[in-house]
């Protein structure tokens, strides 16, 4: 930018948030992706059971946010008053109304882990089986809300980083958009695993079937996502071209080349449509596309907190 | 809470004092009044002044306790290397906006706008240490103090000098009157007087986060002999 007057140099050297909050990023990406995607299988198919992707879901959004919250605290300059953020809200900042969300959510998971155990648990814990039928009595309101709130989980992540004004690639609308698409993607991607190798779901079943399915117009929309943003950074002002810089210059081009399109969108497909029906249905090629998921919103969470904070204004 | 209920005792416990606590017993007449607008301390920097003696960094430094190597505020030599004749500084700390960022972002309110005198200042009890307004600063001039590990900001030494009715450190360091500061509610000010002829201008307008700061701009090179 062109000012009259402005200073060259900042206090934050490098990056003010690193790594541990991109983990988290994607940590909290997952839980609510998981969740959403497995909720929205059983209302589509009136399911009272639980089935194994319910199950899996329940255990991925539940420990995967619980990690989350220890990355988040992690990161804290001073961890031990993390407490305060619990006691202290302002409704102006995100960041109060994401730990006001988590603060319904991370019970409501764990009520879902109760919900899809209910049969070993009833077996295992016979005391807690009263508890057990309070729950189930209110279990599609429950489920309601925690639909709810995944969704609010996961946007939320995105709204939090899109307000910062000093870096165009994160102050941008789409920013929560792609957060939520992109962990509706690597949540379907942990719950193939987890249904598969925990839970012995076949990989042809019903459900798999749907999850396989609902798994490529999902990486469609994250590419068109990130295309949008690409785009809106190009055509922009001065200030938007220096951040377009990030998806050319630096490691963290690297990342977003061979991370999040070589790795996440391009190798799954290789895999599942280039060598015919009968390698794509194998063992390796179903892990290790699921793996590709993953990784590539990874990526996707260091290369937005990493580029987005090299270039700045 | 209780350290600015402490201070309000305190200010009360003074009485009348210099020109700045009569602004502050103003600040908390407009309270009780409500038709009288709170002050808007700013600070005026003026480029044409300042020769880089850094007397103000060290200053602020030591008035509140900045850790070692640790900066509220620096200066920045803007002088073109090819032309080192023509020296040219740039003031470099939080501007006081009046739309802050910071205060907005802050999930603990640690960082907030103190109750009666409007500047951005710092609970350091109440941070958590979660960067959130150093990111969201536009300005880049948040920090954690590496002993406290809170986050700081300048705050026109809102709990050290500017408490005992004194001007702010950098600005009573200043030999050379490179700095102002002052209540631009206040119409008799000087900041107001000097800001009434002369042409100042804020930084990064577009971020429409309106600071308090303002800069008088080098814009010539001066006269002298080839
Ligand atoms: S310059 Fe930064 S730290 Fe200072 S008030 Fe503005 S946003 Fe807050
Ligand atoms: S680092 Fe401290 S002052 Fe800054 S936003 Fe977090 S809690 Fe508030
Ligand atoms: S003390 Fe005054 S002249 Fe010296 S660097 Fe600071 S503002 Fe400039």
């Amino acid at each position: 930018m062109n000012e009259i007057i402005n200073y060259s140099s900042g206090f934050t050297e490098e990056i003010g948030w690193e790594w541990p909050i991109s983990i988290y990023l994607l940590l909290a990406g997952i839980s609510g992706g998981a969740i959403i995607v497995a909720l929205l299988i059983r209302f589509y198919k009136n399911q009272v059971e639980s089935t194994a992707v319910y199950k899996a879901s329940a255990l991925v959004s539940f420990f995967t946010i619980l990690l989350g919250m220890v990355c988040l605290v992690g990161d804290l300059t001073r961890p031990l008053m993390f407490w305060k953020i619990l006691i202290n809200y302002n409704w102006t900042s995100v960041m109060s109304i994401g730990v006001a969300a988590l603060l319904l959510y991370i019970p409501l998971a764990f009520v879902a882990v109760i919900y899809a155990f209910e049969k070993e648990l009833r077996e295992k814990l016979p005391f807690l089986c009263g508890i057990i039928d309070i729950l189930n009595r209110f279990r599609a309101v429950l489920e309601g809300v925690l639909f709810l709130f995944a969704v609010i989980i996961c946007a939320y992540t995105g709204f939090l980083i899109s307000v910062l004004v000093r870096f165009p690639l994160l102050n941008t609308s789409i920013l929560p958009a792609l957060f939520v698409i992109s962990g509706l993607s690597a949540g379907t991607a942990a719950l193939c695993i987890v249904a598969r190798r925990f839970f012995k779901e076949d990989a042809h079943s019903s459900d798999m079937a749907i999850l396989h399915k609902v798994e490529w117009p999902i990486m469609a929309i994250e590419i068109m996502f990130l295309f949008m943003l690409y785009i809106s950074l190009a055509t922009g002002n001065a200030a938007n071209e220096t951040a377009q810089a990030g998806f050319h210059e630096g490691v963290w081009s690297n990342v977003f080349w061979l991370g999040i399109v070589g790795i996440g969108f391009i190798l799954p497909l290789v895999l599942n449509f280039l060598f015919g029906k009968k390698i794509a249905n194998t063992n390796v090629v179903f892990y290790v596309s699921a793996l590709c998921s993953i990784i590539g919103v990874l990526c996707l969470r260091l290369f937005i907190i990493y580029a987005g904070q090299t270039f700045s204004i | 809470m209780s350290s600015e209920n402490k201070r309000r005792s305190f200010i009360k416990g003074i009485g009348l004092g210099s020109a700045l606590l009569g602004s502050i017993q103003y600040g908390l007449n407009a309270s009780e009044e409500s038709k009288k607008k709170k002050p808007h301390y700013a600070m005026l920097f003026d480029q044409n002044k300042c020769v880089g003696c850094s007397d103000c960094e060290i200053a602020c430094a030591k008035v509140n306790h900045v850790p070692k190597g640790q900066h509220r505020l620096y200066v920045e030599d803007q002088t073109n290397p090819n032309d080192l004749k023509f020296k040219k500084y740039m003031r470099v700390s939080c501007q006081q906006c009046v739309d802050s960022p910071c205060t907005e972002v802050c999930p603990t309110k640690a960082c907030h706008k103190d109750s009666i005198t409007n500047i951005v200042t710092m609970n350091t009890d109440d941070c958590i240490g979660c960067k959130y307004c150093i990111v969201a600063c536009p300005y880049d001039v948040r920090f954690i103090n590496e002993e406290t590990n809170a986050a700081e900001n300048c705050n026109f030494c809102l709990n050290t000098n500017f408490k005992e009715g004194k001007e702010p450190g950098c600005v009573a360091a200043c030999k050379y009157d490179a700095l102002v500061f002052g209540d631009l509610n206040d119409e008799e000010s000087y900041i107001n007087k000097i800001l009434a002829v002369k042409d100042a201008a804020r930084l990064k307008p577009g971020f429409g986060t309106k600071p308090s700061l303002r800069y008088i701009p080098k814009l010539k090179t001066g006269v002298y002999d080839e």
